[in-house]
């Protein structure tokens, strides 16, 4: 119940954020803007440590524990059909352009803080429409982790082995070898020693969000994990037959499990032709 | 002279990084490289100059269980001085107790290294690797992933380290934070360097059986009359000892990853799921069982071989080339990994005497560098 009156907090918070947007300060000529996000399974609302059935192909049930993800270029559609970028304010959740979404606070590589928003200003105007990217820009992506600011100096959403930051986490269970976790970043990435680090990745992984009509003041982005795990086999004791083969995708393209989460994200898995992504919609 | 040449040749790169970052190099005690005239020195970041206190407080670090997030472990339990810094385990075993899928490497030499551990080419700095040992779940190591502000206030609430990290950072107003950590077991891992063998006194200093193995590592006849029957220098020539190396004045990207036969499970060269090599980066079925061909310094002391672990000792390795792969006739990971499709073509196979194996792994026996082994300057601090 906790929980709930949390939520229903922010709602308020973000409303009223909205309402006295034309003279926030953001600068002469521009807006406040304050974008609400929501993390679902299914009908349900997500709940650190709720345990969640009919989930994926074989309609399995996980306790889900991490459920938090990046965002970067965001942007608002004006009357004119242009997108306007939004600039981000400067918190512990918001850096440089990036907003981590943060709905676990129970998970055992988490912590008990929540966002649930994303803050900034934008040019004056009417907006009608909203896109934006889920993880961080390649820029940011492959500097020295070790100084960089909040939201990304988090350490479990580091992924050093792979040369950038998890994107994405959502885990079940407490963190044993059985729970199914997804762990979404680049992959493929080439270093270079000369230049000190990663030069490119041949798998972005950004998954691409677009609204044509969504309005800040009363709409909410719902990130949903039952549309992400839709298809995907969850049984952890059926899809885990053979040694090396983490339940779960860690994005690794040759992971079998890991294809109708891409899919689901509208991101190519293996040279797939990627389809629209089912994770996000707008309410 | 020696000692002096090098110094004038680093002193500029020394001026101009003092130039930049906050952290000097000249802090507390300008930092000379201690390399024989046929060694440059390792490639040093612009942001990370050497200093002889960052080089003693990464020490400190890379020694300390605090380290880990249930204090059992340190770099060290992996990396023993002893071993040329390897722990004689075929696969590691991390502080939770999970077992890595990989064996630990040697970290003598790590500043030479083109790309870091076994197979990864996106890891290229000694800073940025050590963020896997530290914070990687998959699998956990040092297991302080999300533990970052803890690891904090134990080193703050130290009684040596507030001001071993003011010493070796004097420009900053809190230096105890996941920079100067990482920067200062990179310095120290830098420092390691290793390149005191009697390989590297020449042959003179060489036994005979010594010499003849030397020479049918960099290519000599052998008995059967086959020039460079053995090949080996291909992958591990050079002052490393490996083709992948990297330095101050290396002007090209020299990362190297190959296949050499130990594994064949299917048509497509594939080795055991999960430790395939460069394929788990790349997906590039033609990566399957590409791995850096590790610098083959101290190789008499970093038993189990391959990264895996998987041979036990020299002569094992060295049959193992001489049959040009590795046959596995049952079990989940029968093959034959002479006929891998990704196999190097320096991977043929070749007919050695009983006298010649024994002359080759003499030969291997004098890249032991035993002062690496016992240096203080190297051991751990908190050894009773």
């Amino acid at each position: 119940m906790k929980k709930v009156k949390v939520f229903l907090l922010g709602l308020a918070f973000a409303g009223f954020g909205c309402d006295s947007a034309s003279t926030g300060g953001g600068g002469v000529g521009t807006q406040d803007v304050t974008i609400r996000f929501a993390a679902m399974v299914g009908e349900a609302e997500f709940v650190c440590g709720d345990t969640y059935g009919g989930l994926g192909a074989d309609d399995a049930s996980l306790v889900l524990s991490d459920f938090r993800f990046y965002v970067q270029e965001v942007e608002m559609k004006n009357a004119t059909g242009v997108w306007v970028p939004v600039e981000l304010a400067e918190n512990k959740f918001q850096t440089g352009g990036v907003a981590l979404l943060d709905f676990e606070d129970c998970a055992s590589m988490g912590n008990e803080d929540l966002n649930e928003l994303v803050t900034g200003s934008l040019l004056a105007g009417e907006y009608d429409g909203l896109r934006f990217k889920m993880g961080v820009p390649f820029e940011m992506n492959h500097v020295n982790h070790s100084t960089a600011s909040s939201p990304l100096n988090i350490t479990a959403l580091f992924w050093n082995w792979l040369g950038g930051y998890k994107f994405l986490r959502i885990d079940s269970g407490q963190f044993s070898g059985t729970d199914w976790r997804m762990h979404l970043g680049s992959t493929g990435c080439e270093g270079d020693p000369m230049v000190g680090g990663v030069t490119s990745c041949a798998n972005g992984n950004r998954v691409e969000v677009e609204f044509d009509a969504f309005d800040a003041s009363t709409g909410t982005v719902v990130a949903d994990y039952a549309a992400l795990v839709e298809g995907a086999a969850l049984d952890v004791s059926e899809s885990n037959p053979e040694e090396g083969d983490d339940p779960g995708c860690m994005a690794k393209p040759a992971d079998a499990d890991c294809a109708p989460l891409f899919e689901n994200l509208g991101l190519s898995f293996a040279g797939s032709t990627p389809g629209p992504q089912q994770f996000f919609s707008a309410e | 002279m020696k000692h002096l040449s090098h110094t004038l040749i680093l002193l500029p790169l020394l001026l101009w990084a003092g130039c930049g970052d906050s952290d000097t190099a000249s802090a507390s005690g300008a930092w000379v490289w201690n390399l024989p005239d046929t060694v440059p020195p390792p490639r040093v970041p612009e942001d990370n100059p050497m200093s002889e206190a960052k080089v003693e407080l990464g020490r400190f670090l890379f020694y300390d269980t605090k380290l880990s997030g249930n204090q059992t472990q340190s770099c060290g339990t992996c990396h023993l001085q002893e071993l040329a810094f390897t722990d004689g385990l075929a696969q590691a075993e991390g502080s939770t107790g999970e077992i890595h899928p990989r064996s630990s490497m040697s970290v003598a030499n790590a500043g030479y290294a083109a790309s870091l551990t076994w197979a990864n080419p996106a890891v290229v700095r000694l800073e940025e690797q050590a963020l896997v040992p530290m914070f990687g779940e998959d699998p956990v190591e040092l297991g302080m992933a999300n533990m970052e502000e803890e690891l904090l206030r134990r080193l703050r609430e130290d009684a040596q380290y507030p001001a071993m990290f003011a010493d070796a950072f004097p420009n900053q107003a809190d230096p105890i934070n996941l920079d100067s950590i990482t920067k200062s077991i990179a310095s120290f891992q830098r420092a390691l360097t290793s390149f005191n063998s009697k390989h590297d006194r020449g042959s003179s200093a060489l036994t005979l059986s010594e010499q003849r193995g030397k020479a049918l590592f960099f290519g000599g006849t052998t008995a059967a009359g086959v020039p460079d029957a053995l090949e080996c220098f291909h992958c591990h020539g050079g002052f490393l000892l490996s083709q992948a190396v990297d330095h101050d004045g290396s002007e090209f990207n020299q990362q190297t990853f190959i296949n050499n036969g130990l594994y064949n499970l299917d048509a497509d060269g594939s080795y055991p799921e999960g430790n395939q090599g460069l394929f788990d980066i790349t997906n590039d079925p033609a990566d399957k069982g590409k791995f850096k061909p590790p610098s083959l310094r101290n190789i008499a002391v970093t038993a189990p071989y391959m990264h895996d672990g998987s041979i036990a000792t020299l002569e094992e390795v060295v049959d193992h080339y001489a049959r040009g792969g590795r046959l596995i006739e049952s079990g989940p990971n029968a093959g034959d990994g002479f006929d891998n499709p990704n196999k190097s073509s320096f991977l043929n196979g070749f007919d050695i005497t009983e006298q010649e194996k024994q002359d080759l792994i003499a030969f291997l026996r004098t890249l032991t560098d035993e002062e690496l082994l016992t240096n203080p300057a190297f051991s751990d601090p908190f050894a009773q």
